[in-house]
């Protein structure tokens, strides 16, 4: 009896003991535990560190220099963002209660080639439709016109049906999605659907598969289904205007895209982004968002450093253009449209 | 596993048959008439346990976060045994199933995570008595588990999705005592998955590239080195006649270890709940069928 029942007890301890397998790193929360913990999760799960030829274990060592005992929550705030901006990556923030860190050089570095007053005032004319968060119009020469600021939102179906229903008798569509900063990325699927008559490979990803710098999976390629065949579609020219505030879901919208032979990139060479960013978070409880999955574009090409205009399509808007009413890109774009015939069936109504 | 599954098809549909079904009309024939003898000599009741659950949890979660969220955890279960015709004093079969929800918080209070859980188990035991009064269960259960911890604040990966089938081994360890004419039945029951099944993204793997229909690598083949699991519950079970009263401590124990991910759970919860119909332990007056088996004990 009692041999039995001390079996039973050591069974049950030896099991209790599996439990306790793969133990983690335990960080502690002060000043040194919360700076290592952000150096270990970023090591582990950033997955640009090759592409960007960044030595993480120096730079790791150079900003822990700087923090003593006597280092405040707030300067370890301030000392962990420098270090994250050594990524220099859109994608990477560390959050708090008090500030959210952000590298901003990616767009702040470079020309807008963009501004809002200017093509509502001298283009639109302060007369516009908008939905789901689009802005339309048929400009003069009957060339289509839709802006699209930001994919944040998920991009109603019956309102691209619509939105593209309305602009149909048109030469060609501009798609402008210079400033959008991205958001979904299931809206360049919902986008591209309207452009393509069967499926294709519109870019690849890739996941860490590790901790190590190198552990990355097999491409994976993502594919874009055409549209139902009830939705309305645009089987004509597409010039879509881009400039280097176009990040993260628009440059991946601008990547796809490019690989259609009906679409040419107009404008500037996007911002990048092309890095789909987890999250994590640090003993004291603030939060960090960093690049963990690469995409990739048709080409296998990695998407992180922007997608460049087509050839021959790079164009800027000065500012003292813009200031002027004068939008170079926009102007570009319509020059391209301008002599492609009308749709068959609305010729007519042109004349 | 043709074999398992005519095996669990049998034991469900002998369980739905209680020994209520005697009371049909049937033919009034010889070797029915010693059938039915035989059946009223005997009932093996179901004995359904159905309880409240609230404790405290604790996860890891490393696809989430490498902190540990804590906080609280409520769930209710019912487990439902009984006695098996061909082996009454021996062979017991059961199901259980539990749910549970849970509402933790990071170390620093700063977010928060919240989980869903639910478990479903159908097996075979065999009992043995033991000198001084002791019972020792022994059997098998095969079953499927699975949930999501949902980490709010997270944006491509915001969810641990858990799921889990595999065979279990279940064994308890149970003796009677009285206080005063209060007759308790002291329980200790374990079940120890020791393979199975079990789902995991990889390391840095979206769920929109799985969405995307990437599904390679997902399921990985579970034992104790890479899942231990275990589900300790001692309770004593408090016995009135018609109806008893368990209360007890469930220690349950999830772990997983998968392309690099870590999963840990840890729950101790106060467990009370309610045996309608008791568990036999308290003496009744005689009545037909003149022998009662009870499943518990």
């Amino acid at each position: 009896m009692k041999q039995k029942l001390l079996t039973y007890l050591t069974v049950l301890m030896m099991a209790s003991g599996f439990s306790s397998c793969h133990d983690e790193p335990d960080y502690t929360n002060d000043i040194y535990g919360n700076f290592d913990a952000l150096w270990d999760i970023v090591d582990k799960r950033y997955c640009f560190f090759r592409e960007k030829d960044i030595d993480w274990q120096e730079i790791g060592q150079t900003y822990r220099a700087q923090i003593t005992p006597e280092t405040t929550s707030i300067e370890l705030f301030f000392i962990c963002a420098a270090m994250l901006d050594e990524l220099q990556d859109g994608h990477v923030n560390l959050s708090s209660r008090y500030d959210t860190s952000y590298y901003r050089k990616w767009w702040t570095d470079y020309p807008q080639d963009f501004n809002m007053r200017t093509l509502e005032e001298h283009y639109l004319q302060f007369d516009w439709l908008t939905t789901s968060g689009m802005i339309y119009k048929q400009l003069p020469g009957e060339i289509a016109y839709l802006y699209f600021p930001s994919f944040a939102t998920p991009v109603g179906e019956i309102s691209l049906d619509y939105v593209l229903a309305i602009l149909h008798n048109s030469r060609g569509l501009i798609i402008d999605i210079r400033d959008n900063g991205g958001g979904l990325l299931t809206n360049v699927g919902t986008f591209v659907g309207r452009f393509i008559n069967k499926k294709i490979t519109g870019g690849y990803m890739i996941h860490k598969t590790g901790p190590g710098h190198d552990d990355f999976s097999e491409p994976y390629p993502i594919e874009y289904e055409p549209a139902d065949s009830y939705r309305v579609k645009w089987d004509g020219p597409i010039v879509l205007l881009t400039n280097r505030s176009c990040f993260s879901a628009a440059n991946d919208f601008t990547s796809v895209m490019k690989s259609l032979p009906q679409v040419k990139v107009v404008g500037a060479r996007t911002g990048g982004g092309g890095g789909l960013p987890f999250s994590s978070e640090l003993p004291i409880g603030w939060s960090v968002r960093f690049s963990a999955c690469p995409l990739m574009n048709s080409e296998m090409e990695c998407t992180e450093f922007g997608i460049d205009p087509s050839p021959g399509c790079e164009v800027h808007a000065k500012e003292e253009d813009l200031a002027l009413g004068k939008d170079a890109i926009l102007d570009f774009a319509i020059d391209m449209l301008k002599d492609y015939p009308l749709p068959e069936g609305d010729e007519d109504k042109s004349n | 596993m043709n074999r398992l599954i005519t095996l669990f098809l049998t034991g469900a549909s002998l369980f739905l048959t209680t020994a209520e079904a005697v009371a049909t009309t049937i033919p009034d024939e010889p070797e029915n008439r010693e059938r039915l003898k035989e059946e009223m000599s005997e009932s093996r009741p179901v004995t359904g346990i159905y309880s409240l659950e609230l404790g405290h949890r604790d996860v890891l979660a490393t696809y989430l976060s490498p902190l540990h969220y804590t906080g609280s955890v409520t769930g209710v279960s019912g487990s439902w045994s009984k006695a098996m015709p061909f082996s009454p004093e021996k062979a017991v079969m059961h199901f259980d199933t539990r749910m549970s929800f849970s509402n933790l918080l990071n170390p620093a209070g700063t977010a928060t995570m919240i989980g869903l859980y639910g478990s479903f188990n159908w097996g075979m035991s065999w009992r043995h008595k033991l000198p001084s009064e002791f019972q020792l269960t022994l059997g098998g259960t095969v079953g499927i588990e699975g949930g999501a911890y949902y980490l709010l604040r997270n944006g491509n990966n915001p969810v641990e999705a858990i799921a889990n089938t595999g065979l279990a081994i279940r064994g308890s360890l149970s003796r009677p005592i009285k206080i005063g004419k209060l007759p308790i039945l002291l329980r200790d029951e374990v079940s120890l998955p020791f393979f199975g099944v079990f789902f995991s993204p990889e390391y840095g793997e979206t769920y929109y590239e799985i969405y995307l229909g990437n599904h390679k690598g997902l399921a990985h083949a579970g034992w104790w080195g890479n899942n231990f699991r275990i589900d300790n519950l001692l309770s004593a079970t408090l016995d009135f006649g018609r109806t008893s009263m368990t209360i007890g401590y469930r220690y349950e124990a999830y772990t997983q270890w998968a392309c690099q991910l870590n999963t840990k759970i840890h729950t101790h919860s106060f467990v009370i709940g309610v045996v309608p119909g008791g568990i036999g332990l308290k003496k009744r007056k005689p009545h037909i069928p003149a022998s009662t088996v009870y499943s518990l004990y």
